[in-house]
């Protein structure tokens, strides 16, 4: 743990994401319990006020809701679902790959044959028409469905993964007291693993962040009111000349949190090589 | 380095290639241009939400409406006459010519009435003509309609936007929606579907003078924003169909306005037929907990100038029209009656509406941010317009919808709040409302007419499934546009159209 | 021989999965809720009229034979009627817009690929010095934002702010994309902010890796002009993966071209899908979505085998791609 953080120090970078990503969690975790506007809540008195107007530190929409809560309460929706949909594919993606990986032969075979015919459509477009078609998507709809677009890609890394240490002294050790496949991939492989995976999850979670906020820009995202970024800069993008608060700031809010996990991973990733 | 220097080359010759081409004016012809976001959707009848001024200018109807005094004036039919409102008689407008040269007769007319009952088409106006008993064509510029059951201002049904007169030799089904024509004043000349269509002035048309301008060029642009963004920059001069927000920033700039030639309509329908509207408790709590100003300001308009709002079907801007004061907003009344209704701790319900429709989404939330102190939750279902009229319109406990305005409000009543109306998106089934509608359709003294009209409106005040919203059809246009007219049809007429 | 070999399994594996994909997107499609018969009558029909559309539509038709209907139309060109627009042949609309998003793409591609090959090697060369620190800090932060947030700032500056581009890209009737290459640049710039960091901090780790290899080190050693080095000989070896990486990411620069293409109204491919979803136009949906999923199958096998032209030492192992 001491390397770690003695690496830390030494990296400006990774200190400033992981501070950035920190105020977003605080910021999505309290944030909403301090503000004086919920997120829906219509100041129909002011709408369209520049920033530091009437009380409103970013200013107000069209329909006179505070900018600033609704960035802060959308951090909380795209955070979440950024968390639980790198945790998912990631979790989906050891299961399957360590499976192929570990049994190869024919398994193996017509497993990778199924993750690169999966690999061939683009997550973003996979997502796109079934949400599109579904329509209407809730946070449960659209944690699984991303999830999934992402599965293949976790699957062939986390195989890849299983694959360097599979004939490792220690997983034959096991086979030869003979334990149970399942006991061998997960309790003495995975934990011989966990750099690249957690290398992995990191990375997943600012291509999650990219994903959802470009659903919802795409408007196949989470439904109004529902503060999400993606949405918010597509639902004001007519205001970009008369109120351009309302359309770069939830674009800055989005463009912050992925460069601040992207710093964080590239860091979890320089260390987690360095390691091995 | 000799590298890099060639590297370097490749980058600017490539950044010059595409700076350097631009387009040029070279024509002296007078075009109109035009931004749609609706796709090309022509083929009247088939669908809902056609691009207006392509129908408008491709097609003629039988009689139209004049843009400034809302009369009905002749079109292909020069003349018309009911005696009783039974049988009708058209007289048709010699001399006129469809865009592939055949001449127009009665059997045009014959065709597209019964082509409404097509079942393979599914003709939105199906309902409507399902009234036709026969229709006979003594001659080729005479029609005669028999009616089953008198309807004494049937001939306002022929302004409607899907009752464009088709041409008898036209393949619908393999031609479709290709290479659209009609009698109208612009002929179609190349169309991009989801791009942009190409016409010219119609020189043979019936109407000598018309239209003005040369040739119009109409672009289809998915989304109003970007729709804008071309007049601003210049490239189109006439955007239909925008939002409030964009014409607070058209208002802003110079070189533009924006005209609202009328108002039109969005129907909030709680449904009759299903929980938790069902109830009339539960339809007036709700409407206890409406704030008029607040959805005008939401609308960007001020209330009783740009936006009307009452809880009747008939607009405010119709002799028809009864006014019934507004209740004022009550939540302490609206969590009794819910509270009466059996839904002490509120209640939840799902809310459909087109989320890229102007005023659309901003009425949604409002609504829902009006509704939840009384403790009704809206859940809310915004869709592409096209999906939710396909999929979700007719079928949901609450659904917001546009509509236009009907001159005669008898027809809006027949499709929309008859208990056997096709379009009874709020399904209420109210044997009063029915009698009542069939008293107006058959009436011909229009002041007893009047009267049912009032009880009509005040059931609805105090029983209806309807909140009615009106707010202005809002076209952006560029100065150099003028007689840019569009009557409450919807249907542009360009043909008067001139740009400087 | 052994190249040979390794194009006909891999061509063959190419168009395995093509057909695998056309069964899944149109299976994925077919079982989505929803009519198709409901969809194109809209929901005032009666239901007898429905019944008769699905008949003549042959939506009753057992699930197989009418994905062999559809994938036979296919293989012949013919890519179907779209539903929305009823009369018109999707492939009168489809090549045109296609032939948009491709010029779309290469004119990214000129954008990108020199340079980020440019501030890449740069950046190689310079290692841990502050010159490489600036170019992967620049490099990170455009790769992690979305397309439309980059392209919400490239408008900010150069449509709103400057007004020198235009911010929607329509081509005017009567002219042709040819004409009006302007309307490209916004959109290209906003996939170049993307793959910029993408290519440059690839291109910038093999270079990294190139110039500690013992034949660099031995040149520079014996004297050789620095300079000289890295160009003749370095960049040579380390432009491989860089390629490869180009190559691979064709598929997924058309993926992103929905965004790209939805935010400027751009006429190409993505906008085409978007609108085939908002309509709910099946045939057209699944003409998109199969297009794409070609493009990104077939760009991998071109790279795969370039890859494999260009350096025939690597020998193929399967699954290492």
């Amino acid at each position: 743990m001491n390397t770690y953080l003695l690496q830390l120090k030494r990296s400006p970078r990774a200190i400033a994401g992981i501070a950035i990503l920190l105020i977003w969690i605080i910021a999505a975790i309290a944030g909403p319990s301090l503000l004086p506007y919920t997120y829906t809540g219509m100041d129909m008195d002011n709408q369209m006020v520049a920033p530091g107007e009437a009380g409103h530190l970013l200013g107000t929409d069209a329909l006179g809701r505070d900018v600033f809560s609704r960035i802060i309460y959308g951090s909380r929706s795209i955070l979440t679902i950024a968390l639980l949909t790198s945790l998912l594919s990631s979790i989906a993606g050891i299961i399957i790959g360590f499976t192929a990986g570990y049994f190869g032969g024919i398994v193996d075979t017509i497993f990778l044959r199924i993750m690169d015919i999966l690999m061939a459509i683009p997550p973003l477009v996979l997502a796109m028409v079934v949400l599109g078609i579904l329509g209407n998507s809730t946070i449960v709809g659209l944690t699984i469905i991303v999830s999934i677009a992402f599965t293949p890609a976790t699957a062939r890394v986390a195989r890849g993964a299983l694959l360097t240490c599979k004939s490792n002294e220690y997983v034959d050790a096991a086979r030869i007291r003979g334990e149970s496949h399942l006991y061998i991939m997960f309790v003495e492989i995975l934990p011989n693993t966990i750099g690249p995976v957690i290398v992995e999850i990191t990375a997943r979670f600012a291509y999650s962040i990219m994903m959802i906020a470009s659903l919802g820009f795409l408007g196949v995202g989470l439904q109004p009111p529902t503060p999400d970024w993606g949405m918010m800069v597509i639902e004001n993008k007519s205001l970009i000349r008369a109120a351009p608060w309302t359309v770069l700031y939830p674009s800055l809010a989005i463009a912050s949190l992925v460069i601040a996990i992207s710093l964080f991973s590239d860091f979890v990733s320089k260390v987690m090589i360095n390691e091995e | 380095m000799k590298k890099s220097i060639m590297v370097c080359a490749v980058f600017l010759l490539a950044a010059a290639m595409v700076f350097a081409g631009g387009a040029q004016e070279t024509e002296e012809k007078m075009t109109i241009r035009v931004a749609e976001q609706v796709p090309n959707l022509i083929t009247p009848g088939a669908w809902d939400g056609q691009a207006f001024s392509l129908n408008g200018s491709i097609y003629d109807y039988l009689i139209e409406m004049d843009a400034e005094t809302g009369e009905l004036v002749p079109s292909l039919a020069t003349e018309w006459s009911s005696p009783e409102g039974k049988v009708w008689t058209f007289k048709l407008r010699r001399g006129v010519k469809f865009h592939d040269g055949s001449d127009f007769t009665s059997a045009d007319v014959k065709f597209t009435l019964e082509r409404t009952q097509d079942p393979d088409l599914g003709h939105l106006k199906a309902q409507d003509f399902e009234n036709l008993e026969k229709i006979e064509t003594p001659d080729d510029h005479t029609v005669v309609i028999t009616l089953k059951e008198a309807a004494p201002t049937f001939n306002f049904i022929f302004t409607d936007y899907n009752m464009a007169i088709l041409s008898s030799d036209y393949d619908y089904a393999s031609k479709g929606e290709s290479a659209p024509m009609g009698t109208g004043p612009f002929k179609l000349e190349q169309l991009i579907p989801k791009e942009s269509a190409l016409l010219v002035k119609n020189n043979e048309y019936w109407d000598s003078g018309l239209p003005k301008a040369d040739e119009l060029r109409i672009y289809f642009v998915p989304d109003i924003d970007s729709s804008v963004s071309l007049l601003e920059a210049g490239e189109v001069d006439i955007v239909p169909q925008i939002s409030p927000i964009i014409k607070k920033r058209l208002e802003g700039m110079d070189g533009f306005k924006v005209v609202s030639p009328y108002q039109e309509s969005r129907f909030i329908a709680l449904a009759d037929d299903r929980e938790p509207f069902s109830d009339n408790r539960v339809r007036l709590a709700f409407k206890y907990t409406m704030d008029p100003e607040i959805l005008a300001k939401a609308c960007q308009g001020t209330l009783g100038e740009t936006i009307f709002y009452n809880e009747t079907p008939i607009v405010n801007a119709l002799a028809q029209y009864k006014e019934i004061p507004f209740r004022g907003r009550d939540i302490d009344k609206a969590k009794e009656l819910l509270d009466e209704a059996g839904y002490p701790d509120g209640l939840t319900v799902e809310f459909f509406y087109a989320s890229d429709h102007p005023y659309g989404s901003d009425i949604a939330q409002t609504l829902k941010e009006l509704a939840a102190p009384a403790g009704i939750e809206l859940d809310l279902k915004g869709f592409p317009r096209d999906i939710y009229l396909s999929q979700h319109w007719m079928d949901g406990p609450m659904l917001l919808t546009g509509w236009g305005v009907r001159v005669d409000p008898s027809m809006l009543l027949m499709l929309a709040f008859h208990s056997e109306g096709p379009w009874n998106e709020s399904h209420i089934d109210n044997p009063r409302i029915d009698e009542l509608i069939e008293s107006i359709r058959g009436e011909v003294d229009p002041e007893v007419r009047q009267t049912y009209y009032d009880e009509l409106q005040e059931i609805f005040h105090e029983e209806g499934t309807v909140i009615n919203l009106q707010v202005p059809y809002l076209v952006g246009v560029s100065d150099a546009v003028s007689d840019y007219r569009q009557p409450v049809t919807m249907l542009p007429q360009l043909e008067y159209t001139t740009i400087k | 021989m052994d190249f040979l070999k390794r194009f006909a399994k891999r061509l063959g594996f190419t168009l395995l999965t093509i057909l695998a994909m056309s069964i899944l997107i149109f299976f994925l499609v077919e079982i989505m809720p929803g009519d198709v018969a409901q969809t194109v009558l809209g929901q005032s029909a009666t239901e007898e009229s429905v019944a008769a559309l699905r008949d003549r539509m042959g939506l009753d038709d057992p699930l197989h034979e009418r994905y062999l209907r559809w994938a036979g139309g296919f293989i012949r060109g013919d890519l179907g009627e779209s539903l929305y627009m009823r009369g018109v042949q999707i492939n009168t609309i489809f090549w045109r817009k296609v032939g948009h998003s491709i010029v779309l793409a290469f004119t990214a591609l000129l954008f990108y690929v020199p340079l980020s090959i440019l501030f890449g090697v740069f950046a190689g060369v310079k290692e841990g010095k502050t010159p490489d620190a600036i170019i992967s800090f620049v490099g990170l932060a455009t790769m992690a934002l979305p397309e439309f947030v980059s392209g919400i700032i490239l408008i900010t500056v150069f449509a709103v702010g400057l007004d020198i581009l235009p911010i929607t890209s329509v081509i005017p009737i009567g002219e042709n994309l040819w004409q009006n290459l302007e309307i490209l640049v916004l959109p290209a710039l906003s996939i170049t902010f993307v793959m910029f960091g993408y290519v440059s901090r690839m291109q910038r780790s093999s270079m990294v890796s190139v110039m500690k290899a013992d034949y660099i080190r031995a040149a520079i050693l014996k004297g050789m002009p620095r300079r000289y080095v890295i160009f003749r000989h370095a960049l040579k070896n380390a432009l491989l993966p860089t390629i490869t990486i180009i190559g691979m990411n064709m598929g997924w620069l058309f993926g992103g071209l929905i965004v790209v293409e939805t935010l400027f109204g751009f006429p190409g491919l993505g906008s085409l899908t978007m609108s085939a979803i908002k309509t709910r136009d099946i045939p057209l949906i699944e003409a998109c979505v199969l297009f794409i999923t070609f493009i990104f199958v077939f760009s991998t096998f071109i790279t795969d085998m370039l890859y494999a032209f260009l350096n025939p030492r690597i020998r193929y192992k399967r699954g290492d791609v």
